[in-house]
């Protein structure tokens, strides 16, 4: 809380966005139709295009643009319609558009500016009065009018905005979607995304090796819904339940906020050994050696895997069906066999902050239902590394809402470093991607020297 | 009936099994020397776990059956590599990618799966790319070889009984396959012939 002010102020969290960042002047773009007008046609006119001739995916572009021409007098030019620009080809006017440039004279429009006036940018001519590109503009030719380019996507950064209206103007919306952070964090949340990467790091090693670890949260009552690490294999050699309870089953968060020096941790650990990062090799299971035992090892049980099944155990728990007492539901999670753990590892939860909200939802049957949670709707779920794709789209699954990792995994990573999930349009969910960047002093006390190395080369690639 | 054909069926009466139990209709089976050797279904609604795909249920079984016996990881991983699985539906990213990681040998499926296939329709994780792997990365990606349209009918045929029985999880009178607010509710049947047969 307070005491993680300080820290709050150095931890930064990144959105990643949908689609790849492009630097703000190498947006695509596409080529419109565009024409002079004089300013007492532009209502109407703008009416009637955008009825005859919307600009189908461009709704981020203004159909009018006013152009200052030397002497000081303003002239309005409008995007007729989509344009085509094949070789030498002319742009196919439809019929409703020609009758308009006919109707208002639009093809009288002759500045005689011809080809003297130009001003060069990146090297190219630009015609003075429109900024198109020299000999294909009505100017130099005197035609009705002309292909210019205008940007294709709608801008997602103020830079990319200024850029875009360098070539045509465009409206500028800050994402804004539905889902918290995507504008900025308050301290206070960036206290508690803090709070939380540092408890999934703090499960990251605790074992022998380095392993991934994800924790399940619920933003709103800022409790741990469920967590755990890699458990690809064994990986821990302190087999005694109660250390993998504190150290897994996430109970430990309220003890996690009173204490935020949570990750001392002795040099001797600096050196580990990164192989047995489920994520960063999924494919590397075969190779991993690390205390086996011949029962104890699953290729696919990333830590994600393995906390929804703890999330999904906590829901069948705590919201039976109907018809069912919290007990008896108890008793049935315990007598049937673990359903998706082969594995036989899981732990009869004993979770005093489940027995709690248990007994209230007890006390309060109406409650219950009202906060039956539908999957993970509505949790953020934290990664010290970012997951590999089959565990990115188990989190869609899932219905996680916010994913968080503090380092990027550059042979497998599904959330921008390989492939970039949140942008898959055709999926049935979509959730929020965001980095945090760990404050100094926790790297460098958690000294994931691996981590900072492969962070270096993801950088280097991504710039 | 050929051999794919006969494997495809037992993959089906899987479907049907998870129909039975109003979940989403996937079924698969795993072939091993042209014997089944292990089988799963959809569980999502009853685990209330959306990653029990029928795949994931198949592959846990198998897993705890050999570990079982005793087999060791290289054992497991041979035993894998000569290991066919068919399935009513083309694997969804987390199933194909899952199947790429326990490098099975082939995946022969029956209906595309447009809105989150994992073996061409979105991703194509099944084909063998020797991708930028940074450095020290030792993970060998493995692919595998992967066959469509099997069966197809039989297994749409399924979603759409499914679609007019109702989803449990869906709010709305058993036609309703979407929750308020959100596409296809289920987790592994996004295909574009469910929005299609709608009436
Ligand atoms: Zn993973
Ligand atoms: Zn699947």
């Amino acid at each position: 809380m307070d005491c993680n002010g300080d820290e709050s102020a150095t931890v930064k969290i990144i959105h990643i966005p949908e689609k790849p960042p492009i630097l703000p002047h190498c947006q695509p773009t596409v080529d419109v139709l565009a024409s002079a007008i004089e300013p007492k046609h532009a209502n109407v006119l703008v009416r009637k295009l955008n009825h005859i001739a919307p600009l189908e995916g461009l709704r981020h572009i203004k159909r009018i643009r006013k152009t200052c021409l030397d002497g000081g007098k303003n002239q309005l030019f409008v995007i007729l319609c989509m344009g085509s620009r094949n070789d030498g080809e002319t742009t196919y006017l439809p019929e409703e558009v020609l009758e308009l440039v006919n109707t208002y004279q639009l093809s009288t429009f002759t500045t005689k500016v011809g080809h003297l006036a130009y001003v060069m940018l990146k090297g190219l001519k630009f015609c003075f009065l429109c900024f198109v590109e020299m000999m294909s503009c009505s100017h130099c030719y005197f035609t009705p009018s002309h292909l210019i380019q205008v940007c294709k996507y709608a801008a997602l950064t103020k830079e990319e905005w200024e850029e875009q209206c360098k070539l045509w103007p465009t409206s500028f919306h800050p994402p804004t979607y539905n889902i918290d952070g995507i504008t900025g964090f308050s301290e206070e949340d960036s206290s508690s995304v803090l709070n939380f990467m540092k408890l999934a790091v703090s499960m990251a090693k605790s074992c022998t090796s380095v392993v991934n670890a994800a924790v399940i949260v619920d933003p709103s009552s800022k409790h741990v819904i469920a967590s755990s690490c890699d458990e690809v294999q064994s990986c821990n050699p302190l087999t005694n339940s109660t250390h993998m309870e504190s150290c897994c089953s996430g109970a430990n968060a309220n003890k996690m906020e009173k204490d935020p020096i949570l990750l001392k941790c002795s040099s001797s650990e600096a050196k580990q050994s990164y192989d047995n990062i489920s994520c960063l090799r999924p494919w590397g299971w075969l190779e991993q050696r690390l205390h086996l035992r011949p029962d104890s090892w699953h290729p696919l049980r990333h830590a994600a895997i393995v906390a929804i099944e703890n999330s999904a155990a906590r829901d069948r728990r705590l919201f039976p069906l109907d018809g069912h007492s919290a007990e008896l539901a108890q008793e049935d999670c315990k007598v049937s066999s673990p359903i998706g753990s082969p594995l036989k590892r899981q732990k009869t939860y004993t979770n005093v902050k489940d027995d709690d909200e248990r007994m209230e939802c007890h006390r309060n049957g109406s409650l219950c239902d009202s906060t039956k949670p539908y999957l993970c709707t509505g949790y953020d779920i934290y990664f010290v590394w970012e997951p590999c794709i089959m565990c990115a789209m188990a989190i869609v699954h899932q219905r996680i809402k916010r994913v968080f990792y503090a380092f990027p995994n550059p042979n497998d990573g599904a959330l921008g470093s390989v492939h970039r999930l949140q942008g898959e349009r055709s999926l049935n969910h979509h959730y929020a991607v965001f980095r945090v960047l760990l404050p100094e002093h926790i790297l460098k006390t958690v000294l994931l020297t691996t981590a900072t190395k492969v962070d270096q080369c993801t950088t280097q690639i991504s710039l | 009936m050929s051999e794919v054909d006969v494997f495809m069926k037992l993959a089906l009466e899987q479907a049907k099994l998870a129909l039975d139990s109003l979940e989403v209709p996937v079924g698969c089976v795993i072939i091993e020397d042209q014997k089944v050797i292990s089988s799963g279904r959809n569980r999502t609604t009853e685990t209330r776990n959306a990653t029990r795909h029928a795949e994931m249920e198949a592959i846990d079984a198998l897993l705890e059956q050999w570990q079982k016996n005793g087999s060791t990881r290289e054992e497991v991983a041979l035993k894998f590599s000569k290991c066919s699985l068919y399935v009513t539906c083309e694997p969804c990213i987390m199933c194909a990618a899952a199947l790429s990681i326990i490098g099975i040998k082939e995946v022969y499926y029956g209906c595309g799966n447009d809105k989150f296939g994992g073996c061409g329709s979105i991703l194509s994780l099944h084909t063998d790319s020797s991708e930028k792997l940074a450095s020290g990365g030792v993970s060998r990606k493995k692919g595998f070889k992967c066959t469509g349209g099997i069966m197809a009918s039989e297994a749409i045929d399924l979603f759409r009984s499914f679609y007019e029985q109702g989803n449990p999880n869906g709010k709305g009178d058993g036609e309703h396959f979407f929750r308020p607010g959100e596409a296809c509710s289920c987790p592994c049947a996004g295909q574009p012939i469910l929005v299609s047969i709608r009436v």
